[in-house]
């Protein structure tokens, strides 16, 4: 079906945003679970932070501006470091590498995935309840 | 003056002949009064009927897979939304068919 109403068009844009937010709370569930999780070889790596980046698409059909997920990098901010002889995973030195996930960043980055989410469900109800409101034109009268 | 109305359901049969002919959807009248029937009323039904049916399925298909954890439950939401809507205008559009046939069953003859 090929529509270019506006409105359903509108419906498709926050369904896109509504599809990267749940992705970037998938990421930042992986970052909060992982916040402990460090190597178990002397010296290994911890787990790294994951970040996600979002960029514009345009629809080829429709022209609109939708989003969708441009990468999901690295974060390359160094590791903390702690003393911890006894831990598998310390050094020569008895220190261990933890994982460079922040718990008050990933609650902020949460915290505003969700708001998005609630502003472009929003937008559905709002374009839906447009789009109702014209149908019932025609039961009214 | 009812016929136009009538073979309502045969657009559903015939789903491709109505979406070729929609892009010509303006009614072409001639100052002679012969009109070449292009696309009516009936064209445009059939069309809608068969788009409705086509979101249900979709809808359906969706929800069948957000259930079963394939699709996304935004997408599968979207579907059933979507087609709830497209019901709703069939079915309003229905309604006014039905009420014209029921005017021009009133007409006193």
């Amino acid at each position: 079906m090929t529509t270019i109403d506006p409105l359903q068009v509108a419906l498709k844009v926050a369904a896109s945003g509504l599809e990267v937010q749940s992705k970037r709370v998938r990421i930042v569930a992986e970052n909060m679970a992982n916040a402990q999780s460090t190597g178990n070889t002397p010296g290994a790596a911890p787990y790294t932070r994951k970040t996600i980046s979002f960029e514009t698409e345009i629809d080829q059909l429709t022209g609109a501006n939708f989003v969708r997920v441009e990468s999901i990098d690295f974060d390359s901010s160094p590791y903390p470091i702690e003393h911890d002889p006894g831990h598998p995973a310390a050094d020569a030195k008895g220190y261990v590498r933890l994982p460079n996930v922040n718990i008050l960043v990933e609650m902020a980055d949460m915290r505003e995935a969700s708001r998005t989410y609630e502003a472009n469900l929003q937008v559905i109800r709002q374009a839906r309840e447009m789009i109702s409101m014209t149908i019932d034109l025609l039961r009214s009268s | 003056m009812i016929d136009p109305l009538s073979p309502l359901a045969a657009g559903i049969s015939s789903p491709k002949s109505a979406a070729l002919q929609i892009s010509n959807a303006v009614p072409h009248l001639k100052p002679g009064g012969a009109r070449s029937t292009l696309v009516d009323f009936e064209t445009v039904l059939g069309r809608l009927i068969t788009d409705t049916v086509g979101a249900l399925r979709t809808a359906e298909a969706t929800a069948i897979n957000g259930v079963l954890g394939r699709a996304s439950v935004q997408e599968a939401v979207e579907a059933v939304l979507s087609a709830e809507q497209t019901l709703q205008a069939a079915i309003a559009i229905r309604d006014k068919v039905v009420a014209a046939y029921l005017e021009l069953s009133r007409m006193a003859i």
